[in-house]
């Protein structure tokens, strides 16, 4: 079966959006990763004819978006933003975890073919940090402690996952409330303020003492610059 | 300096706006109907002009004298939403769309009467999946309520508003580099001129405004220019959705007047709550990752354009990113121009190699703790040749965090010079490439 004849309907649809059957290349690239599982030579070259392109075009769209994958990937990818601030806030540490959990470096995907773990910037969720996405569906505040649960809902909802793909075309949100539960965000939901924990300022308040520009530098902890940038 | 009634942020006054019903109760959809009834299209360019809306995508330029710019009687016109926010810092239009579709709508669609188009694309970026979703299912709500389509309420005005994802690429924010990627190719910017108001999308007379600044038209449409222009200040009219993040205590978006001190917003219990932990502030980074720098002695800064400009910065999108004095400068730097080198499209050298340079050197300093003497003087070398010499703003922004970390805290990147010779003067390895 093509994706002309799996989908034949869902594609007329899209190309009429556009006064150039080109403009739909983004959309058709989803659908054809999401069907196959990742965008293999053959489903390039199907986008190709069906958009009457040279496939050379549709190669080169590809390689310049980081959100379409020319290799299999996990069932799960695992995009974590490492910009500033999310850095600063916890990001860092979040990837360690994620490393030492599923035993993978970034770029890699387990050997069960879960998970792929990926470094990415700025998801534009800043003060939700730190913050993943998973298929694209957003995930925030995942702090380091939180790593298990998140990936044993992942595990539970696979299937689910297969069945959507990774382009995010089914995507919905989530997040950990404050006693450490995820949940879906629900669409349409009436907005809620924030509850924030406010750090005090350090006990006791004595002035601080004269420092040296190198310390001031944050060079006096060198050992752990690698894992965390603070 | 407090806002009795938010403009953009409205789900803030009133809950479950997301509904197309509450929205519709509410006034929604209301301006649209009066615009289209019993206004002209050139009523609407006028009104929008005098209140002094200025694009709040970051350049800050009149909207109204933009859409003054479309050659008349030269038709199709094409309207396009920018929601690419992808730049470190920003996050408003995520929430806006998240929280209050229905007002992005029904400002694309107001626009788009005002211009004459009668399709408009919103682009959201490839990782806005969910918030495209959200949008989709609004714009089906509009349709069926009759505010979309062909001949609505009555009139001869057709619009048909599309949803169209990105694939992540922040350079897609560039409007030109948007339009080549919603033709389908990849996204390098255009030389302009000329520019999208005479030649734009498929060659035809484009619009391109951020989701900030259409959010911002249905309220001035139905207010009135005088009500707009009594928020904020006499250069800087209406209200900005300070997007603010880094080390306080309650990081999100505050709309606020412009004119507010940056103070304010990062101390009061109300919007930032001060810094975590009662540390002091070392950086302030005031409009998104392309912004020069300020640090705590910026404080009373007012956040308008003027003023932000006036210290030595940028306002740009409203991105505030506040750091306490445990980071280190030179690694703020490199993590910022890691996120350019990223993004840079490739299209020209300066911006290409530099990024690419700025990072090499950058890792190897500050990851790798191998720093020399020269090392600085190339820095300074390498962004001097970026500035002015790259094809579009991407490269140029690039310059601004290595350039201010310089300037600012110059000795900081001499201590790791001396760090450095410390425990390895002979010998520094060649980096590792990630």
């Amino acid at each position: 079966m093509t994706l002309l004849e799996t989908h034949q309907a869902e594609i007329e649809a899209i190309v009429a959006r556009y006064a150039s059957k080109r403009s739909a290349v983004l959309p058709l690239l989803y659908l054809a990763q999401d069907t196959y599982g990742y965008l293999t030579d053959e489903a390039i070259r199907e986008v190709a004819t069906i958009l009457e392109l040279p496939a050379t075009d549709v190669y080169e769209v590809v390689g310049f978006y980081t959100l379409f994958y020319n290799r299999p990937v996990g069932t799960w990818v695992l995009q974590v933003c490492d910009d500033v601030p999310c850095c600063y806030c916890g990001a860092e540490e979040l990837i360690a975890a994620l490393k030492q959990t599923l035993g993978i470096h970034e770029d890699e995907t387990t050997p069960d073919g879960m998970f792929t773990l990926q470094r990415v910037k700025c998801l534009a969720a800043c003060d939700r940090a730190p913050v993943l996405q998973a298929n694209l569906d957003y995930v925030y505040d995942v702090t380091p402690d939180r790593v298990q649960t998140l990936l044993n809902d992942l595990r539970s909802r696979a299937a689910e996952a297969r069945k959507r793909g990774v382009s995010g075309r089914f995507a919905e949100d989530y997040e950990f409330t404050r006693d450490g539960r995820l949940v879906q965000i629900e669409r349409f939901s009436p907005y809620r303020p924030r509850e924030f924990v406010i750090e005090p300022p350090a006990q006791p308040a004595t002035p601080p003492p004269s420092v040296a520009p190198e310390a001031d530098a944050g060079l006096d902890r060198p050992d752990t610059r690698k894992a965390s940038p603070l | 300096m407090g806002l009795s009634e938010h403009i953009v942020m409205r789900e803030l006054d009133i809950p479950d706006i997301a509904d197309f019903e509450v929205y519709r109760r509410h006034g929604g959809w209301e301006a649209y109907r009066y615009a289209l009834t019993e206004k002209t299209p050139a009523d609407i360019v006028q009104m929008v002009k005098e209140s002094g809306l200025r694009g709040r995508g970051g350049a800050g330029f009149p909207t109204g004298i933009k859409w003054g710019f479309l050659p008349k009687g030269v038709y199709p016109r094409y309207l396009l939403c920018n929601c690419d926010e992808s730049e470190p810092g920003t996050f408003n239009n995520h929430q806006i769309i998240d929280k209050n579709p229905h007002q992005l709508i029904e400002g694309v669609a107001l626009s788009a009467y005002a211009i004459e188009a009668e399709v408009a694309y919103i682009y959201m970026r490839g990782e806005f999946a969910a918030a495209a979703r959200t949008l989709e299912r609004a714009i089906a709500q509009a349709y069926a309520a009759g505010f979309l389509g062909k001949k609505i309420l009555g009139t001869d005005f057709n619009l048909d508003i599309y949803v169209h994802r990105g694939a992540g690429a922040y350079i897609c924010g560039e409007e030109t580099a948007l339009m080549e990627s919603l033709e389908g190719k990849i996204g390098q910017p255009r030389l302009k001129p000329p520019f999208p108001a005479v030649a734009g999308l498929y060659g035809k007379p484009t619009i391109i405004n951020n989701v900030e600044t259409l959010a911002n038209v249905p309220r001035i449409v139905e207010k009135g220019v005088a009500w707009y222009r009594s928020h904020g200040t006499e250069k800087s009219p209406g209200t900005k959705c300070f997007s603010l993040s880094g080390h306080v205590n309650r990081p999100g978006n505050y709309e606020l007047p412009f004119g507010v001190p940056l103070r304010e917003l990062i101390e009061s219990p109300e919007y930032g709550g001060g810094m975590k932990g009662g540390r002091p502030v070392k950086i302030i980074i005031p409009g998104g990752a392309s912004a020069p720098w300020l640090t705590a002695d910026h404080l009373d800064v007012p956040l308008d354009y003027e003023s932000v400009a006036a210290a030595g910065s940028m306002l740009g999108s409203g991105a505030v990113i506040v750091l306490n004095d445990t980071v280190s400068a030179p690694h703020v730097a490199y993590k910022m121009d890691e996120f350019f080198k990223h993004e840079s499209c490739g299209k020209c050298t300066p911006c290409r190699e530099g990024t690419h340079w700025l990072v090499r050197v950058l890792h190897r300093m500050v990851e790798e703790g191998h720093a020399t003497a020269a090392d600085i003087d190339t820095l300074h070398s390498i962004y001097r040749q970026m500035a002015g010499n790259c094809f579009c703003l991407l490269g140029e922004s690039a310059v601004m965090p290595i350039k201010s970390a310089l300037a600012l805290f110059p000795h900081e990147f001499e201590a790791l010079v001396k760090q450095s010779s410390r425990h390895n003067g002979h010998h520094i390895p060649l980096m590792v490439h990630r």
